[in-house]
């Protein structure tokens, strides 16, 4: 999705007005004109002044607000989107009370079906293979402590 | 000579030996699939080698670097599909060759070249980096503060594309850099109220974001796309490439010491340096009329100049701790986390350390032939695995990367908000390398002027009075009026367009 630079240049504006006002209540250094707040101001300035001319350079353009130019069509790129994001999601919750292997097994396996579109068996199969293999590099050999929720019972 | 000895006891171990070759198949895979990028594969890598010590860390990250992108030139030449930026300016004279029968010459070519270039940049990288570290060694704060400033402008200039648009993502990447605790006063900034904030953004769930996530939701939508089959069968890599080699070993020299050279400069990469190869092999070639018809001269001077471009980079990396691209900022992130500061020091306090790397620099080199000449067998079978399999995987591996660096679920909050930063950005062409640069240099920028302000008492013309910081000031305001002027002229040439290219 791409933006007429007036958009982009306007959200820049606007996080160089935010990043101002989140510094003016840094306290100075003692006996200093400066401290904590004096980069993110200088930051917050230059973000207004370029994200400024960036939406000058957009009123002068012809260029719609909006527009898709990618050749997949939009509602797949959504639909993509929205299943990354929600995988993303789905780990980050689930994990901790689950655990990594049934949490990383499921959704393997609803993303290798929607993607590869073969069967169930063959997602399941690798999803299964997969999360064993990241378990045993990350989880044995690199000591990253993946969570193993409710099956911690039934391992130990 | 003691400390060259230390380092040969510190390689050729056989932990080390072993990680080498297996970042080099890892990263042999990740560049022949289109879409995976050198980079994609270091922040991949990065989880894996917070466990190891620093050398092997380190020479993970060089083998799979080096090797991701000589597997770039595959699906170039094979499919017409460059695997990475670094290989597209050759991609349809490695693939015309092919047509012409000459496949096994053109991947020879690559390969061979890339290890050749990939040497060159070594020995500079040997040679140039001490002369410039004992010249660095007197630097104090102010110069560290233009140094750094330089080095961030630079990103801006040599990026390519729109400087403005540049500039915006470098202020992005520095205001992002200064979430967290201060480190002069201590006090909180950006937080949001959050504990997990007040340590500050990690880099590693950033980079995985930029670079992996940002990736993933702009190529997964494209996996149903019919996939190419591998028509052309290389029955004979390397034959033929010996006399083409020697006819242009001027160019493959000169490629290798440009690569270098390029890549030096803070942002500018392996794409770069092979695109500013190629166009002057062409301008100097007796038949310029040939290029892009299949003539192995572009290749040959390309393929040396981006594997050597990769050495390049770590010359302001070592010497000054300046990242001089996204690989290098994560070198001297995982060099950090162990303990060890790049910068003039680092040569003398850790000689072995830093011939070490060298030497497994020349290592991941040479494992180019025969790990190129496996690659060019097995390319069918690389090329075959479906992307609709291939992404979900790397998708969990993202997650379990970002979580690994610090054991918080809070880090794949962020690589999830970077993942989309990185997307929305992308689409709109702002440049990602100037904001990840800035989320390295802005603690370096900001400590180094905080000190220099108090050592001076609040005096700014302090930062200007050593001959050497003048100097570098010169340069990073003449660099900014060169970004502004090009910030104007684009809008003028891209004001008729609908949308700035």
């Amino acid at each position: 999705m791409r933006s007429n630079d007036k958009i982009t240049g306007l959200v820049t504006v606007t996080f160089g007005v935010l990043v101002i006002t989140n510094s003016r209540g840094l306290n100075n250094l003692p006996q200093q004109d400066y401290g904590a707040g004096t980069f993110p101001i200088v930051i917050g300035g230059l973000l207004i002044a370029f994200g400024g001319l960036l939406a000058l350079r957009g009123l002068s353009s012809r260029a719609p607000l909006m527009v898709w130019v990618n050749e997949v069509p939009i509602k797949r790129f959504y639909l993509t989107l929205l299943a990354i994001v929600s995988a993303i999601v789905a780990y980050i919750l689930l994990v901790p009370v689950l655990g990594f292997p049934i949490v990383s097994t499921a959704l393997l396996c609803l993303l290798l079906y929607g993607f590869y579109r073969q069967n169930w068996t063959l997602a399941a199969c690798t999803a299964i293979a997969s999360t064993a293999v990241i378990w045993v590099v990350f989880g044995r050999l690199l000591q990253v402590p993946l969570e193993l929720g409710i099956l911690e019972e039934v391992v130990y | 000579m003691d400390s060259f000895l230390a380092a040969t006891t510190l390689v050729f171990t056989w932990e080390v030996m072993l990680i080498i070759v297996s970042a080099s198949i890892f990263g042999l895979f990740m560049g022949a699939i289109p879409g995976l990028t050198a980079t994609m594969a270091t922040a991949l890598l990065v989880p894996a080698t917070f466990f190891l010590e620093p050398l092997p860390a380190i020479a993970a990250i060089v083998s799979a670097t080096a090797m991701a992108i000589v597997a770039g030139d595959l699906p170039g030449a094979l499919l017409r599909m460059p695997g990475t930026p670094a290989s597209a300016v050759y991609t349809d004279e490695a693939y015309l060759m092919g047509k012409q029968g000459k496949i096994g010459v053109a991947l020879g070519l690559n390969i061979v070249c890339s290890m050749i270039g990939g040497i060159i940049g070594v020995i500079c990288l040997a040679m140039v980096g001490p002369l410039i570290a004992d010249f660095a060694i007197k630097f104090t704060s102010d110069e560290y503060f233009w140094l750094a400033l330089l080095g961030l402008s630079c990103a801006i200039l040599v990026s390519g594309g729109d400087r403005l648009k540049g500039a915006i993502s470098m202020f992005v990447g520095l205001a992002i850099s200064m979430v967290g605790m201060d480190s002069v006063s201590g006090q909180a900034r950006f937080t949001l109220g959050s504990y997990d904030l007040l340590a500050g953004i990690s880099i590693l769930p950033v980079l995985i974001g930029l670079f992996a996530i940002s990736e993933l939701i702009r190529r997964m939508p494209e996996t149903n796309n019919p996939h190419q089959e591998v028509q052309m069968r290389v029955k004979k890599p390397f034959s033929g490439t010996a006399p083409l080699l020697w006819k242009y070993k001027f160019g493959v020299a000169r490629s290798g010491v440009l690569g270098t050279m390029i890549g030096a400069l803070p942002g500018a990469g392996a794409d770069i340096a092979s695109w500013i190869s190629y166009a002057i092999a062409r301008k100097l070639s007796r038949s310029p009329e040939k290029f892009g018809t299949g003539h192995p001269e572009g290749l040959i001077s390309a393929s040396s100049a981006n594997n050597a471009s990769l050495s390049g980079a770590y010359i302001p990396a070592l010497v000054f701790g300046i990242p001089g691209d996204a690989i290098t900022a994560i070198i001297i992130g995982v060099l950090m986390t162990k303990g060890i500061t790049p910068g003039p020091d680092v040569f003398v306090s850790e000689a072995p350390l830093v011939n070490a790397i060298f030497l497994s620099f020349i290592i991941a080199n040479l494992l180019l032939l025969p790990l190129g000449f496996i690659a060019i067998k097995g390319a069918r079978h690389i090329l075959s695995v479906p992307s609709g399999v291939l992404f979900p995987l790397i998708l969990i591996f993202c997650m379990v990367g970002a979580y690994a660096a610090n054991n918080s679920m809070f880090d794949i909050w962020i690589m999830l908000a970077f993942g989309l930063l990185g997307f929305v950005m992308a689409e709109n062409d702002f440049p990602l390398g100037p904001l990840i640069l800035a989320v390295i240099l802005g603690p370096i920028i900001e400590s180094n002027f905080m000190r220099s302000i108090i050592k001076a008492n609040g005096d700014l013309t302090a930062f200007v009075d050593r001959p050497i910081a003048i100097t570098l000031a010169v340069a990073a305001t003449l660099i900014w009026g060169m970004i502004m002027a090009n910030s104007i002229s684009f809008r003028r040439t891209n004001s008729r367009l609908p949308f700035s290219q």
